[in-house]
């Protein structure tokens, strides 16, 4: 009896959580823009961990391309503001850059230990990996650690609700590129390390190709009509990583980041030190 | 409005790949403004704690003077997942080690800052800021998977 419940719950469980059918069932009309396939059906191999390529930009602070280290934070030539989205940049306060304010930083992933969504995640010095399935793509991210969801040839629900990394769906383009869609964000992350902010009317459109064997690049595009005049593109480099997946668990404790600023910042602030 | 962004990012994607390849070095550190980093103090003296943990690992070192005076120090590094890479662990550094440690010092005069490297009494470096990674990891390190 006991063996008959677990096999029927775990194909319960499969159908509902994996089923195409079910799913798109329960999705709205909402149609988004990688919900369809096109182009080839050959599915790319995106298996491996990804780095920052340090060679081709590395890291980085923005997401504006022309100023990847963020020395012109609100004063970029390819972000197309609206004026309370460039002042409300401003006034934020970084904690890393050219400029940090580490002891006052309004950086909520700071601050709070808030998730910090996607693409603010790809400013981090850490890896990603791709699950692939027939159903959904995994995104696993070393920080949090944090995965994302994407599913295949599927639709947004008509009414999302809106949270840290948004509704994704996705297909697979010419052959070589993952495509993901993503919509319902809340608006409480920072787009990168810069402090730009977004609306919760974020449409995010993310191509994910693997350039060779040891490359891959992201290419992004940014539609927020809540804090945008248009949408803007920005960019990501990745290398192949060969050092393992998730040594260390990369996750925020504000005890620790409070030890950590007691120890190492917070004797550095201000005047001459004591002696 | 699909094909729109789709031609959008096609027109942008060779500008983005060439500003990307000539961007400068960016700092990802905290203390920028804090620390002085075009030079770095020379310490050499005695690990009195190793923290191996987010969000940055944090080197305790004590300095005697000829006089017998104590000056503790501390300096950070990135945290454990990016220092793996570069072949650092948790055993790395041990209480009572002899080093040379070479630290990004506050400017304000603090005795804190943000670790270059340190040398091992057996001239083995451990290079933390700017440190190359990517590397294999060294043969004692656990499994990777």
């Amino acid at each position: 009896m006991r063996n008959l419940l677990m096999v029927s719950a775990a194909a319960l469980m499969a159908v509902t959580s994996f089923s195409p059918t079910v799913r798109a069932q329960a999705a709205a009309s909402s149609q988004g823009a990688a919900g369809s396939q096109s182009g080839s059906t050959k599915i790319p191999d995106l298996s491996g961990d990804w780095g920052p390529d340090r060679a081709r930009g590395g890291m980085g602070q923005s997401l504006s391309i022309s100023d990847i280290g963020g020395r012109k934070r609100g004063n970029e030539d390819d972000i197309p503001y609206q004026p309370w989205a460039r002042e409300k940049t401003l006034s934020e306060k970084t904690s890393t850059g050219p400029d940090p304010k580490f002891d006052e930083t309004t950086d909520p992933q700071v601050i709070f230990c808030e998730p910090p969504g996607v693409p603010h995640i790809y400013l981090w010095p850490i890896k990603t990996k791709f699950i692939q399935t027939p159903e959904a793509v995994y995104i696993l991210h070393e920080l949090g650690p944090f995965f994302r969801v994407v599913w295949l040839n599927s639709k947004h629900p008509a009414d999302v609700d809106p949270q840290w990394w948004g509704h994704s769906i996705g297909h697979y383009e010419n052959g070589d590129t993952l495509v993901v869609d993503t919509i319902g964000f809340n608006d409480k992350t920072w787009l990168d390390q810069m402090g730009h902010p977004h609306t919760e009317q974020m449409h995010l459109i993310e191509r994910y190709k693997r350039v060779n064997e040891k490359q891959l690049e992201l290419d992004m595009i940014i539609d927020d009509p809540g804090a945008y005049t248009k949408p803007w593109p920005s960019h990501r480099n990745f290398e192949l990583r060969t050092t393992g997946f998730l040594r260390y668990q990369q996750i925020c404790s504000i005890r620790e980041n409070q030890q950590f600023f007691n120890n190492t910042a917070k004797p550095a602030v201000g005047g001459p030190a004591a002696k | 409005m699909q094909s729109n962004l789709k031609t959008t990012t096609t027109i942008v994607m060779a500008v983005a790949i060439g500003l990307l390849l000539v961007s400068s070095k960016v700092s990802a550190h905290h203390g920028a403004n804090l620390y002085d980093m075009t030079k770095a103090v020379v310490l050499k003296g005695t690990i009195a704690k190793f923290y191996w943990g987010n969000p940055h690992n944090e080197v305790a070192v004590d300095v005697t003077d000829e006089k017998g005076n104590v000056t503790h120090w501390v300096a950070y590094t990135e945290p454990p997942l990016v220092m793996l890479e570069s072949g650092w662990t948790r055993k790395s550094l041990n209480f009572g080690d002899q080093v040379t440690a070479y630290v990004f010092a506050a400017k304000n005069g603090s005795t804190v800052g943000t670790l270059s490297k340190i040398v091992l009494p057996d001239g083995k470096e451990l290079v933390a800021y700017g440190a190359p990674r990517g590397a294999a990891p060294p043969a004692a390190a656990p499994p990777a998977r």
